[in-house]
């Protein structure tokens, strides 16, 4: 039984270490895709940015498959301090600053610069990133990223002016290990890793989780992650 | 921008050509002019020594040689890197951090591959700011003088509640429990965890539990935290000291053991891990760890003739002569001209001899072993004088074997770690009392020489006061009751005299010794209250 060989040899080991080289791998196509671009004179092909968008879009992919496998073998602590929301948001902008020159979209942003958060900055942010990109993706004209206190939670909301999100993704249980919709393309990853990472900030009795919606005041989809 | 790149001194460590490219054409696009690149870690090492870099981004993953790591904790044991300098260690993925985490050595932050040229420098911008704004604490810090530091956080956290507020009192708490201030370090954690359960805040209570030597209630706060937050290294390695304050040692191995399964990169776990595990006798154990530390050391700082003497030991336990002598080939080949290397080599090779039965070789050896230390005896590390002092005893050289063992007790009396580790060996190599009488013996002088200076003080006769505790300062640098009534003295002196700006830099200085050696806050801290009043006045 060749599957169960795989299994006995450990699948997910075996996954993981690809990840690492396919991670690495990535890291010097990006280098070398940079190298490319340096040749060329300015106006610069848009073809370079969109090259950067895609790599990035698989890193972050990579990226969350790994910790979602180390979460697995419990192998993963996070890395829980105080960090100040606007440099998140800021992380954030940074990361997307490239597509941004790209398209026509625009990323707004809205934060107090005195809100204070408590996580794993790094997580949050990558897990943020992807779904700042994917409302890229869906929406017309813009995104908005802001940071608001709602009670005992610091809450980062994502809403876009696109079409919403399809039915199978609202307020659905994201806790379901995502199932690809062949149709779409769509995995749902994004959000069932914003949901398991919400989930392993805890403060007393309270727990980080995420909402999703089409309530966005621009009238598109609306994704709220909520920190205690 | 908040930062200028032009007038920075920018070094690169990066082992693909492509990356190094990269890098530097976004830095150059911000202005950058003055960028170093190396390739490898001896390469970064010489770059710093030529020049002080403003930023210095390594890379974690170099290829060959050195990894990123083992280049800051050369960097920062060589003072390569000013106080102001800011480190960036660029890595593959966001979980090594916590791997890669080694005891002290810390980089200002991590950045995570791949990067565009806007997460590049705004990482930089973001440790520029925090590098400016903790600078009055760090400077200090830097030049030993932790009091002020503590004052400077406490000032910073008056000017702006909120403003890095809670990475302040990490550095405060952190502070104080340096000097030994343990109740305010308690209760910084405590109001931290009240408002919120972070782990290094959780970590910090364990901590003063362990040093007001409550190892139960801190190995329940370290396991807590482990079981919470399994790859938390730090938390491990304060279990291990915890367990091995108890006597616990077997506990503490299967720690360390954990620890160094999850980072088996850090040198200085892997050697303490053989050396635990050398002492325990779990010979496989130690083997395993004293190759892992010998093969790490060849690119590190910490590399030690002691691991090669450490593991061919443990072979000559395990009745493997012939494989302890390939490791006495090998200590030759990698360390010229050290002092240190060469007496392992020596005492090594007597005790290999010995159990082959070879005499003449062995008496060779032990000659040779001889020589060298009465040619270096106060240049190498109290652990090998100990270690001399046993061989010397044994093998019919009982009046060095006195004279090392009286001078080891005279310059770490208030050690106790040390002092026991030199009673154990005396107990079972020359006999039940020696060690207890010798340490009586000395006490005795050091109460004599303090007496005797006291008592000049008190006939006012301070100059010759000063002088009978300079005299023994020399002989006894580390010695606790003789320091502190140096600084006494000074400063009875200063404020008797007109104020001295020698003499203030003087006492300082002897301060910062005494934290250094740990002796307890209660007794440091009025010395440094009258001190900065002096200080004060005379500004005025």
């Amino acid at each position: 039984m060749p599957n169960n060989q795989m299994l006995s040899i450990g699948f997910p080991a075996i996954l993981a270490s690809s990840v690492h080289d396919i991670k690495n791998s990535l890291t010097a196509l990006r280098a070398l895709l940079s190298q490319l671009e340096n040749i060329y004179q300015d106006p610069k092909p848009n073809e370079f940015k969109h090259l950067e968008f895609e790599t990035n879009r698989m890193n972050s992919s990579l990226m969350q498959l790994l910790t979602l496998y180390k979460i697995d073998l419990s192998q993963f602590s996070l890395a829980i301090d105080e960090h100040r929301a606007a440099d998140i948001v800021e992380d954030i902008v940074a990361q997307q600053s490239t597509l941004l020159s790209l398209s026509n979209i625009e990323l707004i942003t809205q934060c107090d610069g005195e809100l204070f958060c408590y996580c794993d900055s790094t997580l949050i942010s990558n897990a943020l990133c992807t779904l700042v990109n994917n409302s890229q993706r869906y929406c017309l004209s813009k995104v908005l990223l802001s940071v608001t206190q709602e009670n005992d939670y610091i809450v980062f909301s994502i809403e876009d002016d696109g079409m919403g999100y399809p039915e199978n993704l609202i307020s659905s249980d994201y806790k379901q290990v995502p199932q690809l919709d062949l149709v779409t393309g769509n995995t749902g990853l994004g959000l069932f890793f914003a949901e398991t990472i919400a989930q392993l900030h805890v403060q007393g009795q309270s727990r980080g989780f995420i909402v999703t919606d089409n309530g966005s005041q621009f009238g598109g989809a609306r994704f709220k992650l909520y920190l205690p | 921008m908040a930062i200028n790149l032009t007038s920075k001194k920018i070094l690169v460590v990066e082992d693909q050509a492509i990356m190094r490219e990269t890098i530097k054409h976004i830095l150059g696009a911000f202005g950058a002019r003055f960028i170093v690149e190396a390739e490898n870690g001896i390469n970064a090492i010489t770059a710093m020594r030529i020049d002080k870099f403003d930023i210095v981004l390594c890379d974690y993953n170099l290829l060959r040689g050195k990894n990123g790591q083992q280049v800051l904790e050369e960097a920062r044991f060589l003072k390569l890197l000013p106080v102001s300098a800011i480190f960036i260690m660029v890595t593959c993925e966001q979980s090594q951090e916590m791997v890669l985490t080694a005891l002290d050595n810390k980089p200002d932050d991590y950045l995570i591959k791949p990067f565009n040229r806007q997460q590049l420098l705004s990482r930089i911008e973001r440790c520029h700011a925090r590098k400016k704004y903790l600078a009055s604490v760090e400077n200090e810090i830097d030049n030993g003088n932790i009091y002020q530091a503590i004052y400077n956080c406490e000032k910073l956290l008056q000017l702006d509640g909120k403003k890095m507020r809670l990475q302040l009192l990490k550095m405060q708490a952190e502070l104080t429990l340096k000097v030994g201030d343990f109740k305010t370090a308690e209760e910084i954690y405590q109001d931290i965890l009240h408002e919120r359960e972070l782990p290094w805040a959780r970590m910090g209570l364990g901590i003063v539990a362990f040093f007001l030597g409550y190892y139960d209630q801190a190995i329940k706060i370290f396991q807590d935290l482990i079981e919470q937050y399994p790859v938390m290294l730090e938390a491990y390695d304060w279990l291990v000291k915890a367990q091995e304050s108890l006597g616990n040692d077997e506990h503490a191995l299967s720690s360390l053991n954990s620890a160094v399964l999850l980072s088996p990169q850090s040198i200085l776990r892997q050697k303490k891990l053989a050396v635990l595990a050398d002492k325990t006798d779990n010979l496989s154990l130690a083997k395993k760890a004293y190759t892992a530390t010998i093969k790490l050391g060849k690119n590190s700082i910490h590399r030690s003739s002691g691991d090669y003497s450490g593991l061919a030991n443990v072979y000559l336990k395990s009745n493997a002569a012939s494989e302890a002598l390939k490791v006495l080939y090998e200590l030759n080949q990698q360390f010229h001209n050290d002092p240190e290397a060469k007496i392992r080599a020596a005492l090594l090779e007597t005790e290999i001899h010995q159990t082959k039965g070879n005499k003449a070789l062995a008496q060779q050896a032990y000659n040779k072993a001889f020589k060298l230390s009465e040619q270096f005896n106060r240049q190498i590390s109290r652990e090998l004088r100990l270690e001399m002092a046993k061989i010397f005893h044994l093998n019919g050289n009982g009046e060095i074997c006195d004279e090392i063992l009286n001078d080891l007790v005279k310059t770490n009396i208030d050690d106790k770690a040390f002092i026991k580790n030199l009673v154990t060996m005396c107990d079972a190599v020359i006999g039940d009392n020696y060690a207890e009488t010798l340490i009586q013996h000395i006490k005795k002088e050091l109460v004599d020489i303090n007496n005797k200076g006291v008592g000049l003080f008190q006939e006012g006769n301070i100059k010759e006061a000063l002088a009978v505790f300079e005299k023994a300062i020399i002989k006894m640098p580390d010695n606790h009751t003789i320091l502190l009534n140096m600084i006494k003295i000074i400063i009875h002196d200063i404020k008797t005299s007109k104020p001295d700006p020698e003499k203030i830099m003087s006492a300082q200085a002897y301060i910062n010794r005494a934290i250094q050696l740990g002796i307890p806050h209660n007794q440091i801290s009025g010395l440094q209250t009258e001190l900065d009043t002096i200080q004060y006045k005379s500004h005025q």
